[in-house]
Order: C-alpha cells, then structure tokens, then sequence
C-alpha cells in the first residue's frame, strides 16, 4: 500500500511534466508575417562630353545616342513576387548648353518594350552646371511591367550639335526598392 | 508554412543559456549517467546496464532574449512590430541552441581492485546559431534608413553537429577523500556544419565625388562555411536511413577527446567534485566541402559608355562585365580541405553539504555501499562552463537533495545565468529492485505556458542497476 502511495507521487510528478502547455498564443498570426525591406542602390551612371555628340570623322552631329544594358535581377522570380514599388532617382548635372530628352525603355528578354519613360535635362552653361532632378514613381501594373524587363535601353537625344560644343553631361542614379516577402 | 513554424517555434523554444547544461544530473549519484558529467563521481553500486537506447534520453533548447510569447503572444500589437522590436531588443551575443543525447549502449562493472569502469555509445546532437543582428536587420528593413552603416559578417556564428561518441572510463576511489576518474572518447560525426570567425563589412554610403549617388561597399569580406558529411548523400540513390546507419558507426570523420573528473571530501560533510568534459577535437578529412568568399569590391552600378556602333553591332556586356569583376574581386571559392574542430568543452564544479539523518547503519549499508551518502539531504551550489564559438557561457546553480524514501531520491535546483535568474528544475530517481528509473526537467515555472520559457530540457533514463 505504501509503495503504491509513493509510485503514485512519481506518477503525478511525471504527469505534471506531461500536462505542460502552451497558452495564450495565436500561430495563426504567422500567415501575416511579412519581410518589408526598403533597399537603396545604385542604377546606371554615364558621362558625357559636348564632344561626344558630333562625329568628326564624318563631320556629322550624333544628335540621338543609345546604350543598353541588361539587368537580369528584375525578371527573377523572387524578385518579381516582391517587389512592390521602385522609385527610380535621376540627377542629371548638365554644363553642355543644350536640353537633353533622356529616354528609358525597359525590355524583355525578346526585345518587347515592357515600360519607357523619360526625362527632360535643362540646359547648362560653360560656366554654370545645371542640375536637374527626377523621380520616377513605379506602381501597380507598372511594377508588373518592369518584372518583366530583363534589360534597360538609354538614349539621349540633344536638339542640335556641332564639333565645338563644349562642357559635360553627367548622370548619377539609383532606385529605392520597395519589397515584401 | 507549418513545416517552418515548427522548426521556428522549436529554435524559439530551446534552452537560454546554457545547453548541455546538466544540473540535475550533476551529482546524483543514483543515476549511472552521472559518470558522463562527472567520470570521478562517487559511485554506490557494483554494476549498472543501461536499457540500449532508453538509459538517457536528453533534450533541451532555448533561446537567449526571445520567447514563443514575445512573436506569437495574444496581443494588440502587429506581429511584424513586435518580430522588428525584437530584432532591435536582441544582441549578436543572444543565440538559440538545441541539443540532444541519447544513450545507446551504457554499461559498467566495478573491478576486483575496486576500479568502476564504464563504457558506451551515445548520439549528440549539437546546435548553436547566434543571432546575425546585422543581417537581420539588413533583411527585414534593408539599408535605406542605414546609410553610412556597417552591417557586419562577423555576426554570422553557426556551428551544427551530429555525432556518435564511443566511450571508456575508469573510476576509483583512491583514498578515504578522493575519488577520481577519466574517460576516453572517440568521436564519429556524421556531419558538421560551422561557420565562425567571419569578417568584414557591407556599407552603403553617400560619397561626394563619386561616379554615382550611392558607394555600395563591399570590405574585407572573410566568409568561411565548412561542411563535412553532408555531400556523402548528394547524388546518393540508396536508403539514406541505412546510409546514415552504417555512418552513425564509421563515418570516416574521427576524433579524440577526454573527460576527467574528481570528488574530494574536504569534510565528512562537505565534499567538492569537479569535471572537464570533451577536451578533444574532431578531425574532418572526409566528405568536405567548404565555401569560402574573400575580397574587398565598391559597386557603384553600371556605367553605360554609349560606344558609336553599326547595325546589328552589340554594345559591352555591361551586366557580365560587373558580374565578372565582382567575383574576380570577392573571390568564392568551393575547397575539400581538411578541418579540425574542436569539440565544446564544458566545465563543472560543485561544493556539497550534507545533513540531515544518516542513512543506513549496522552490517548491511545497502543504500551507501561506499559510505559516500552518509545523510538523507544535502545542499550545494554547482557552476557550469561551455565553451561557444563566441564566448563561454556559464550558469551558477543551487540545489537541494533529498532521499524521500528508501527507493526514491529527488533533486531540485535554481539556476541562474546571464538571462534567468529563477530556472527551477526537479529530478527524481527511482530505485525499484534493480530497475532505475530517473526524469528530470527544469524551467518548471514555465511549464503552465511554455511559450513563454526561453528554455526548456528534460532528461529521463532506465537503467538496471546492481548495488551488490
């Protein structure tokens, strides 16, 4: 009788370990975790001189220039599940005293235009540089458009120009990643 | 989604401080596995067989500075509040740990010259991550509110281990106070995984003079993960289970240690005892695989050149270029070159004091063969030492003995250590005939709602036990 008494004070020792629980707690909150990184990083950079814009050895002026580049993470498909906006800076620091059209055209792998904007550069002076500035806001079915891009088409375009044109055109960019995992 | 709330709520569970930490263990002399943590324990029985796979099962967890109640509590505040305050709450020093021992074999005899030898094969499982606050950080906000900020790799510390440890020990009672003993092991891992003393910075900084807005730095990155054991199963088509089997007893990977221990009785009723455990090293020469990625490189993005071209000419391949140049810069690189490891050394220390009605008298001293219990209660204080990757951690703890009955002794103890100051645990053993059973637990305040316990861990073993 004694030892059954003594068993039983292990029995509810062991029980007490086996009754532990977990309260007040709500697993279901795990559904609306969310990973919301908002990343900085830079774009594309280029430098120009006024020069840059004639072609001497034919003694004609490059009134459109164009360069591309691929940027293979947009259409990655963890990439294209988490973003959920861009804003795309530019700051332009012109001293070549003409406007500039700049022109961004985005492209998926097979060359269809996903999404293009552009900007305009003010004029600058030989003595003066001029900065312009510019955001470009991505939302929505924009972000579905530029998911889809694999590669970015630059051009500038400059009204007029001739062999003597002097000063530089600088572009410096990046974009703000808005993300959500 | 459940998958990973399991394994998250059970990194969230484990221990706090301190893993491996066997406080209740530690000293009670009732239980044969206490040679593990103390080879010059005091023992008071001729012969013990462990049930094969049932003499300990060991399982304890935690995490420093983080609860299951603090992420998934009921509360008014949004969860993702609550996981980024704890983000900002914690430190690179906090971790979550989870370690587990199971006794496959354990057996030991007394010899005729008096000497308990005692021998086995047990299972570990060891883990230890840190907490990357940096990258963490980097991760869930990213590094627009961290310009000019050096997010460190230094804060990636992780070491996982799997391994069966064959074991030999020899005790004795070398004089009327001391007691001493010591135990061999021979390491088998079954697979390792580490990745510690890591270095350098990531910044994104805003530079005047610079080609772009931004200057993304990239400085002295030093970032090592060896692996050994883990490619065994890769292109692997037969029973992994049977795989793992044969590599639980000869995985190729070995490695030697020992513990040593002591009990010294300063009075008949004060004793201290003290062990290292596991002073040795693991050598891994087989299936590794280690990935390392080193340099220094400044992004700034892609300069576009607008070269002059002719139809269906091609401008640079700006991306590639930059890919290019980045791995030529931060060089990563896959090596199969040995490593050696060294295993978590843990320390123990106890000073006892006995009281209360002594126990056993005339011709048969059945319960105290040895004359090392000469009373029913004892209590003391206990510290424990395991060295981690980062730092050691330790725990003080006190305790309280009692034999309540013929056949059954108890241990309850309060531990302290960097993050806890009340972590009650209890431990019972029970000596039925020659069967003995042992459990023990703490974090027992916790028990109501486990959520809210840092840690928990639990041990419990059968074994035969033959006093005479």
């Amino acid at each position: 009788m004694r030892k059954l008494f003594q068993v039983t004070c292990l029995g509810i020792f062991a029980f007490a370990l086996l009754i532990s629980c977990v309260k007040d707690t709500n697993f279901d909150n795990a559904e609306e975790i969310a990973i919301t990184p908002v990343v900085e990083a830079n774009f594309v950079f280029f430098n120009f001189n006024g020069s840059d814009f004639f072609d001497s050895q034919n003694n004609i002026p490059r009134l459109v220039v164009r360069d591309t580049t691929e940027i293979k993470f947009f259409d990655d498909g963890g990439f294209q599940d988490g973003l959920k906006r861009v804003e795309f800076f530019f700051k332009y620091t012109n001293s070549i005293p003409r406007n500039f059209d700049v022109t961004y055209r985005f492209l998926s792998a097979v060359n269809d235009t996903t999404l293009t904007f552009q900007n305009s550069v003010n004029a600058g002076t030989n003595i003066n540089e001029v900065i312009t500035e510019s955001t470009r806001n991505i939302e929505g079915a924009e972000v579905t458009n530029l998911t889809m891009s694999n590669k970015v088409v630059v051009i500038v375009t400059i009204p007029s120009a001739d062999q003597n044109l002097a000063g530089a055109l600088k572009l410096q960019s990046k974009g703000t990643f808005y993300l959500e995992f | 989604m459940r998958f990973h709330l399991l394994i998250l709520t059970v990194f969230l569970y484990v221990i706090q401080g301190v893993a491996q930490n066997k406080q209740l263990l530690y000293g009670l002399q009732e239980v044969p596995q206490n040679l593990l943590i103390n080879p010059g324990a005091k023992v008071t029985f001729k012969k013990h067989y462990g049930i094969p796979f049932l003499s300990q099962f060991h399982i304890n967890g935690g995490s420093s500075g983080v609860t299951v109640f603090d992420i998934f509590g009921e509360s008014n505040v949004d969860i993702n509040t609550r996981i980024r305050n704890k983000i900002f709450d914690l430190e690179n020093t906090d971790f979550f740990t989870a370690t587990q021992q199971l006794n496959i074999l354990d057996f030991g005899w007394k010899s005729k010259q008096d000497i308990y030898f005692s021998a086995g094969i047990y299972e570990e499982l060891d883990f230890i991550a840190y907490f990357p606050k940096d990258l963490a950080i980097l991760a869930f906000e990213g590094n627009r509110d961290y310009l000019g900020y050096n997010f460190n790799f230094n804060d990636v510390s992780v070491t996982a281990d799997l391994l069966t440890v064959y074991h030999f020990g020899a005790n004795k009672k070398i004089s009327d106070k001391l007691t001493v003993g010591g135990r061999f092991k021979i390491y088998n891992s079954l697979f390792n995984v580490r990745s510690v003393n890591n270095s350098g910075t990531f910044t994104t900084s805003v530079v005047e003079g610079t080609n772009n807005i931004y200057e993304h730095n990239f400085n002295d990155i030093d970032v090592v993960v060896n692996t050994s054991g883990l490619i065994a199963y890769e292109d692997f088509e037969g029973s992994v289970v049977s795989k793992t089997a044969s590599r639980a007893i000869l995985s190729g990977n070995f490695g030697f240690g020992v513990d040593l221990g002591g009990t010294y009785d300063i009075t008949e009723k004060l004793s201290a005892s003290a062990s290292i455990l596991d002073l040795g090293a693991i050598f891994h020469t087989k299936d590794v695989e280690n990935y390392s990625a080193t340099g220094s490189y400044k992004l700034d993005g892609i300069e576009l050149l607008f070269p002059p071209l002719d139809v269906n000419e091609l401008t640079f391949d700006y991306y590639t270029d930059l890919d290019e140049e980045i791995q030529r810069e931060i060089v990563r690189d896959t090596t199969a070159a040995s490593y050696t490891q060294l295993r978590p050394t843990k320390l123990n220390g106890a000073l006892t004091y006995s009281f209360g009605r002594p126990l056993g008298s005339g011709v048969c001293d059945c319960l105290n063969m040895d004359g090392s219990v000469t009373t029913n209660q004892s209590v003391g204080i206990q510290v424990y030492t395991i060295f981690r990757p980062r730092r050691p951690q330790m725990a003080v703890t006190a305790f309280y003995y009692r034999k309540l009955f013929r056949f059954l002794a108890a241990k309850a103890t309060i531990t302290a250590d960097s993050y806890s100051y009340n972590n009650v645990g209890l431990a019972a053993v029970a000596d039925i005939g020659k069967f003995n059973f042992y459990i023990a637990a703490d974090n027992l305040l916790e028990y109501g709602n486990l959520a809210k316990a840092n840690s928990i861990s639990l041990q419990l073993g059968f074994n035969i036990k033959i006093d005479n």
